[in-house]
Order: C-alpha cells, then sequence, then structure tokens
C-alpha cells in the first residue's frame, strides 16, 4: 500500500524565478560534493510536489537529505496540511516576502520559511520566533552575506525575550545551550535550514565556514528573566515588557567559563576577541543566574558587569602584535582606538561596554558557569525584531493538546 | 520601467531601475523575461505616489541610493540557468481526478475551478483540428518569456474545458496574444483591466456561439470555455500569477467570448468589426483590453437624434483616466466599445445612420469640458508629467487639433482623436434597449485581430465529433 504526501518545496526561487538549486548543483559538482547530495537539482520546479510510497514520511526525509535540503538529520516532511498550521499563527499572507536569503537571494516567502520550519521539527505556535528571527538575519546590519560565505565559523545567535519565551517553553535554564527542549532545538534549526535551502549555504559549495560549529544546528537561547535580578535585554532595548523579542548576533563558537567576571574577563581578553577587535564586534556573555544574583546583592548592575568586563576584557599589546590576524591584516583596517591603545602595555578587546550583550542563563546552580560568544564581521550588529503573535496566542496555547 | 532599462542597457548604457516596494517580485521576473535577469534594480520603500517630498527624500537617502550606488559598482551574480520545466509528453502527475486538480490548483497551474486534466488522448483530440505541428511556436510570450506552441494551446483548451473543434479559435487567440501590437507583456499591469475576445464569421453559428440575451453572461459552452481558455493561457504560458506578475490592484475576471449578431448587421447593412478591422469572408477573432464599462440601460427614442445623446454621454462618463490613451501619454490609442443590442442598431439605421456615420455623431457626442480632461491626466493623477494643458499639447503636435478649437478651458472635447476610435459591436437581447460601453486600455492592449485557420478536413472532423 503506498501513501501520498503533499510537501511544499523548500527550495528557494529568486524574485526572477530561478530556483537557487541550479546553482547549487553546479557549484557542489565542481567542488566534487555530489557524494552528500546526489539529487543536487533534480526535483520539479514546482510549489507542491506529492511523494507516493508505502513509508512516504521516511520517503520524503531521504529524498530531502539527498536533494541538500537537510542539515544532516532527518526532517518532517513539509506537507500543505502542516505549512498550513504553521502558517495559522501568522496574520500576515503566505506570499509575503520577508527578504532575500543571502548570498543565492532565494525569496523568503511565509510560506517557504514556513516549510522550512516545520522540516525543523517546529510547533505551528513556533512561528512567529522563527519570521523575527528571519527579519532580523535579513536586515542589511546583519551581512548575511558574509555570515553565509566567510571561512570564519560563525552562526546567528538567537536570543529571545519577552512572555512568549517561557509559554513556548524555550528554555534559559538546565542546559539552555542544549539538548533537550524541542523549541531551542527546532527553532534555531528553523533558521538553518532557512540558509541553506532558501539562501544556498551549502557548506564546501558555498559556503566556506572551515571548521563551522555546533550552532550551526541550532543556537537558540531564552533569557532567564523570572528571577534576574536585572531588567531583560529587551528592555534594556527599550521594548516594554510584555512585548517579546528575538535579538541576534553573529556568533563564534560557545567558550564555557567557569569561574568570576574575572574568568570571563580573560577570555574576551584573548585570542578569541581578535575578530570582534578587528571589526568591532558586538559579543554576548551568558551569565550564571547565581553570579548575577550575588553581583547584584552587591549593588552591580548590568552596565556595571558590562563595565567591569569591558575594563578588564584587555589583550596584552603583545599578544595581539604577534597574532596571525595582526599578521595578514594591514595597519590600517585596525580601529583608531585599537592603534591608540597598543601604544600602552594592553589593549581593550571590545570598543565599548554596551557592545556586550549581558544575559542571565542557566541551571541554578552554585556554580560559577558562564558561555561567552566572540564575534566575526562587519558592521557592528545586534538586531532585534518584535515577536507578533496573534492576538489569541494565550488561548490557543491553552487549548492545543 | 524595466523595459525601458533592458533597451538602455543594451544600446551600452548603464541602467538602475527605482523600483517601488511592492514591484521587486515583479521586476525580477521581467527582467528574467527580457533575457536580463541581472539588470539592477534599487529599491524604493512603500510606494511614491503617497509619499511626501520628505518622506521620499529620507527613503531614498537611506535605501534607495545604496542600491543605486551598489548595482553600479557591483559584479552582478553569474547569469541564471533556463527554467527546468516538463517536456511536452512528460506525465507530470497520475491520480483521480481530485488529485489532479488538487495538484493543478498547488502548483498554480488553475485559476481555481475544477480543470479537466489535460491527457495524452484528450490532447491528441484537439491537435486533429489543426493542421499546424504541435511544436510549432506561434510565438514567444512575456513576461515568461515561454514558447506558445500549438502543443500548450491544446493543453489549456482541454484543462478550460472546451470542445476539441474550438481548436483552430485556440490558436488564432493566442496568435493575436503573441502579436507585438497588442502588448501581452502589459497585462499585470495595476488598473488591472481585462480582455475581451469579439468573434465574427461563420464559426458563431457553427460552434453554436450565443449572441442573443446574455451575450456577456457564462453558461453557453463556446463563449464560456474559450474565454476561460484565455486567462488559463496568461496564466501558464504567459506567466502571470498573483502577488507575482500580475499587479492588477483589483483585476477582475475572465470574460466570455462576444460574438455578433450578425444576420442583424447584414439587414441593417453595417458591418462587424472584423471587418472594420480588415478581415472578411473567414471567422476571425478580435481582442483588446478594457477596464471597465458599464451597461446603458433603457435608451429610449425612436430616431437618432434622441438616442445619441445618452450614448454619448456613456462613452464620455466611462473614460476617465484612460483618457491618457487619448492624448498624452499613448495618443490615439484609447478605442472605447459601444455594445447595441439589436433592436438599438435597427433603430439607428432606421434613422440613416451608417456605422461610420453613428461614430461620427457620437464623436461629436461623447465631449467634456477641456478642464475636466486636463484634470485627469494631471492633477488628480500623474499620468502624464509636467502637467501639460490641451492647447500646449496640440501646439507640440502630440494632439489633433480638435483639442484646440478655442482657449476656454470649458469647451467640449473629445473622448477620442477621430470617430474611427470608437468600436461598435451589435449583440444581446434582440428586443431590449440597451447598450453597453467600455472604456479601453489603450496601447495596453490594442485591439489585435486574426483570421481563423480552419483545418482542411474542418467538416469531415465538425460532422465526426457532432454524430457523437
Amino acid at each position: 500500500m503506498t501513501a501520498a504526501l503533499w510537501v511544499v518545496v523548500p527550495a528557494g526561487v529568486r524574485a526572477s524565478g530561478e530556483w537557487i538549486d541550479d546553482t547549487l548543483a553546479e557549484r557542489a559538482r565542481e567542488k566534487g560534493l555530489l557524494a552528500r547530495t546526489p539529487l543536487a537539482g533534480q526535483f520539479p520546479r514546482q510549489r507542491v510536489e506529492v511523494v507516493r510510497h508505502a513509508d512516504p514520511d521516511a520517503a520524503v526525509a531521504d529524498l530531502f537529505s539527498r536533494r541538500g535540503w537537510t542539515d544532516g538529520l532527518p526532517i518532517v516532511p513539509p506537507t500543505l496540511a502542516r505549512v498550513d498550521a504553521a502558517l495559522a499563527w501568522s496574520a500576515r499572507p503566505r506570499e509575503e516576502l520577508l527578504g532575500e536569503i543571502a548570498p543565492l537571494g532565494g525569496v523568503a516567502t511565509l510560506e517557504k520559511v514556513a516549510a522550512n520550519s516545520v522540516m525543523a521539527g517546529c510547533r505551528p505556535e513556533y512561528f512567529p520566533v522563527v519570521v523575527a528571527a528571519i527579519e532580523a538575519i535579513v536586515d542589511p546590519a546583519f551581512n548575511l552575506r558574509g555570515v553565509q560565505t566567510t571561512d570564519e565559523n560563525v552562526a546567528p545567535l538567537l536570543i529571545v525575550n519577552g512572555p512568549v519565551a517561557p509559554a513556548l517553553g524555550i528554555n534559559a535554564e538546565w542546559g539552555a545551550l542544549g539538548p533537550g527542549w524541542r523549541a531551542n532545538a527546532t527553532i534555531g534549526r528553523a533558521i538553518r535550514l532557512v540558509l541553506n535551502n532558501i539562501g544556498g549555504g551549502w557548506p564546501g559549495a558555498v559556503s566556506f565556514a572551515g571548521l563551522g560549529q555546533p550552532g550551526r544546528y541550532t543556537l537558540c537561547v531564552a533569557e532567564r528573566a523570572h528571577d534576574s535580578p536585572w531588567p531583560a535585554l529587551h528592555i534594556e532595548l527599550g521594548y516594554r515588557p510584555e512585548q517579546s523579542t528575538v535579538t541576534v548576533l553573529r556568533a563564534e563558537s560557545a567558550i564555557n567559563v567557569t569561574g568570576g567576571l574575572d574568568e570571563l574577563a580573560s577570555v574576551i581578553g584573548s585570542a578569541a576577541s581578535l575578530f570582534a577587535m578587528l571589526h568591532e564586534g558586538k559579543v554576548a556573555a551568558l551569565l550564571a543566574p547565581f553570579v548575577a544574583r550575588k553581583l547584584a546583592r552587591e549593588g552591580w548592575d548590568k552596565a556595571d558587569v558590562k563595565r567591569y568586563l569591558h575594563a578588564r576584557g584587555r589583550l596584552a599589546t603583545e599578544t595581539w602584535r604577534r597574532s596571525w590576524i595582526h599578521s595578514v591584516v594591514r595597519a590600517t583596517e585596525w580601529p583608531a582606538w585599537v592603534t591608540q591603545a597598543a601604544r600602552s602595555q594592553e589593549i581593550p578587546a571590545l570598543r565599548d561596554p554596551e557592545d556586550i550583550t549581558v544575559v542571565v542563563a542557566g541551571a541554578d546552580l552554585e556554580v560559577p558557569q558562564h558561555a561567552y560568544f566572540p564575534s566575526w564581521g562587519h558592521p557592528p550588529c545586534r538586531v532585534t525584531r518584535e515577536i507578533l503573535m496573534p492576538d489569541d496566542w494565550a488561548e490557543r496555547l491553552s487549548e492545543r493538546d | 520601467m524595466v523595459r525601458a532599462s533592458a533597451a538602455a542597457e543594451r544600446a551600452g548604457v548603464p541602467s538602475v531601475s527605482l523600483v517601488c516596494e511592492g514591484f521587486i517580485g515583479q521586476a525580477a521576473t521581467t527582467a528574467a523575461g527580457l533575457g536580463m535577469a541581472n539588470l539592477p534594480s534599487a529599491v524604493v520603500p512603500g510606494h511614491v505616489d503617497v509619499q511626501t517630498l520628505e518622506e521620499l527624500d529620507r527613503n531614498v537617502a537611506a535605501v534607495t541610493v545604496d542600491g543605486v550606488v551598489r548595482s553600479l559598482t557591483e559584479k552582478p551574480p553569474s547569469p541564471p540557468h533556463g527554467a527546468k520545466e516538463p517536456a511536452p509528453l512528460d506525465v507530470v502527475f497520475a491520480g483521480t481526478f481530485d488529485e489532479v486538480n488538487r495538484f493543478f490548483y498547488e502548483n498554480e497551474w488553475s485559476d481555481g475551478l475544477p480543470i479537466v486534466p489535460p491527457t495524452g488522448e484528450r490532447v491528441a483530440e484537439f491537435l486533429r483540428f489543426t493542421d499546424r505541428a504541435p511544436e510549432e511556436e506561434i510565438g514567444v510570450l512575456l513576461p515568461d518569456r515561454r514558447s506558445a506552441t500549438v502543443w500548450t494551446v491544446a493543453v489549456n483548451g482541454v484543462m478550460a474545458g472546451c470542445r476539441p473543434e474550438y481548436m483552430p479559435v485556440l490558436v488564432a487567440l493566442v496568435e493575436a496574444m503573441a502579436d507585438p501590437g497588442y502588448g501581452v507583456e502589459h497585462s499585470g499591469n495595476t488598473p488591472g483591466a481585462e480582455t475581451l475576445i469579439v468573434l465574427n464569421g461563420p464559426l458563431i453559428g457553427e460552434l453554436g456561439f450565443n449572441f442573443r440575451q446574455g451575450a456577456m453572461r457564462d453558461g453557453v459552452h463556446a463563449n464560456t470555455t474559450i474565454g476561460r481558455f484565455w486567462r488559463l493561457y496568461l496564466r501558464n504560458v504567459a506567466g502571470f500569477l498573483h502577488h507575482k506578475t500580475d499587479k492588477g490592484t483589483f483585476g477582475n475576471t475572465w470574460r466570455v467570448v462576444l460574438a455578433e449578431n450578425e444576420a442583424v448587421i447584414r439587414k441593417i447593412g453595417w458591418t462587424t468589426i472584423a471587418e472594420d478591422q480588415g478581415v472578411t469572408g473567414d471567422s476571425a477573432v478580435t481582442i483588446s483590453r478594457y477596464t471597465g464599462g458599464g451597461v446603458i440601460a433603457s435608451v429610449f427614442g425612436t430616431t437618432a437624434d434622441q438616442m445619441i445623446p445618452y450614448l454619448g454621454d456613456a462613452i464620455a462618463r466611462d473614460v476617465g483616466w484612460e483618457l491618457m490613451f487619448t492624448v498624452g501619454m499613448a495618443t490615439g490609442t484609447q478605442k472605447p466599445l459601444l455594445i447595441l443590442s439589436p433592436v438599438l442598431a435597427e433603430t439607428l439605421a432606421k434613422s440613416g445612420l451608417s456605422k461610420a456615420e453613428l461614430k461620427r455623431r457620437l464623436f461629436e457626442s461623447a465631449r467634456i469640458p477641456a478642464w475636466k480632461f486636463e484634470r485627469y491626466l494631471g492633477e488628480w493623477t500623474n499620468l502624464v508629467p509636467g502637467r501639460p494643458t490641451l492647447l500646449e499639447l496640440v501646439r507640440a503636435g502630440r494632439a489633433p487639433a480638435v483639442f484646440a478649437e478655442s482657449e476656454d478651458p470649458g469647451r467640449l472635447v473629445p473622448v477620442v482623436c477621430v470617430p474611427e476610435d470608437i468600436t461598435i459591436a451589435v449583440s444581446g437581447d434582440p428586443l431590449r434597449t440597451n447598450a453597453y460601453s467600455f472604456a479601453h486600455n489603450g496601447m495596453l492592449g490594442f485591439p489585435t485581430t486574426k483570421r481563423v485557420s480552419l483545418p482542411r478536413a474542418w467538416k469531415t472532423l465538425l460532422a465526426e465529433v457532432r454524430a457523437r
């Protein structure tokens, strides 16, 4: 017995009507990467395809993998019904454009993004978060072309704030950076699938990150706001408490730091931050709730923490001068504040305290456990978009199974 | 705009098209259809028509300028690859009737009504009704630059629910669609005008077209399905799709084929539209795009003198912004259509009016004040740049002298350039004194007539399908 699945084709189509997979198949062939995607470019150029098979879910997952439409993990087939269920969480029409996804310029319509969200395993109610994140990464300030094509191992880091985060189960506590929580796992993955399928960021063919990083599978975290002593990130950025937002940064691999602010500052003031120095980047630090509360009791606020990390996060000028990046970059490319500081013994790793995004996250452990995300790329960027949920979202969530 | 840029680029002049936000997709598709997929454009946020100069300044400075600079300084991406489409004989889908319909609809190949699945067998049956080879290219249609083959005519004819014997009419329609004089590439423009097909000749009777009561209403097979074919062909071959290449703000649905009452026309000694367009003897289709119109109910009177003021008023009233096709933007391309019921045509003829004389009388009657004409062009709209007066346009040789008979802004001026620009058809309920007036979309859907070529075995083939 065969069964049929009606699936929305998730691949990118440029505004002029070409499918980016024709370019991708050519690049993959040139680079000898067809073993990974033996069916690259081989699919009907249609909105909807029908797959008939005794086990159609498995058949679609396998087919999509061989066409190059996955991150290597199995996907959920984006059936019309599942895509419609995701779209039902947005008030916007399915054909509306969120933007073009660099570098190959597939058009991110709501429907294409919904198809990729379904594939990533998102529940329908996560869709507004995915949409807001896509709106953030297509902001020119995010430099998506750079993120997608650079040899550096950068990935979008999604920080979710506001009432939507706990309501959707976006984890900010035990193991906030993973694994185990569906929302974190699939929302970040949806962004990756959009970058891969609509933007064409195929590793080795179009995307030249040398090593990549685990955060390229998913990198989505919420701020632990309910018992944080400080205003949450979106409040700092001028949003109201009842609003929900997603903030996106260009992040290099997370570095775990166990210890106090001094240990964190020592990691900031290291070779890990050289690209942030060069590009005047905006970095992120996830701060242990235990440390945040202790600091707050001592009278510190977030701004004090940032000032402290900025002041202590310095590189020895000699370390900078001997670095590989220093050897390959023209002297004039360094910002003036770096070259001025280089006249002394130490150079701040970051231009300004406000370039450090401080977010409280993690378990309520009596262990000072932080994560530092260096950044890569021009221009300095921390892009925030509001998550627009349907008016009746709370009721709809309470009614779901 | 994009078409102008393409012409400039072909002449070796670098271009950047400034494209309002809502039109980005259409610009890219149009550029690809012109064979210049890399034609650069720069986005202007929103729509310029509703922005103050300050807002426009801000938007241009914040967004557009960067796009202009990048377009002129960056290397465009490598040229695109041809769209991969199924070959004519590929089986694109197998399934039940319902599944086929769902599949075609979900892939934007259908207008939302059920289609007849275009199976190989059905297509072959249509192809018997033309002597042309299936692969013969009738033309190449923008915006998708797809080849309009005889095969695709048959496929869309099947889908629309036509009968095989309509095939010669369908081929003639696509010949007209592909005629550069018609301008199919404009079919996605924002006013969303719709084509009306007029059929003349012996095929009206042979294929059973309605030309009596309800002539423009769906419900008669030939009129209805051929009207539907037109829009399916625009969708599937030319490539006009909602939210993409079709930017009709509202649009309207396809129109059923209008057939003329040729017996009445003969009786009163007038000519058919096809004859006015130069085709005699054979059947012919005439296509033309009309923006809209309306019925002229209860035309009262026993003489032409009593009837003409009302008819002329209707023609003048229905032409508004479309006056830019009369004078200004595309001078001399405004061709309004007046459909007379047979009883009205007969009454006018009884007053001694030939069709040409009727046109002359309507030309005299369908007039509006010059000040109002000028407002349509350059105050209520911005369709004609520089807000020229009619006097200035006449002086510049851009309008006939009839628009400058005095300097009085209250003087009456015609809504077409010459009497011949008024098209007249005879159709509808033979004994009701109603007429219908259509304003015309000018050069963006110019009247185009094609003779219908019948296969050599027409009579035999027709007899064969009739005997079934």
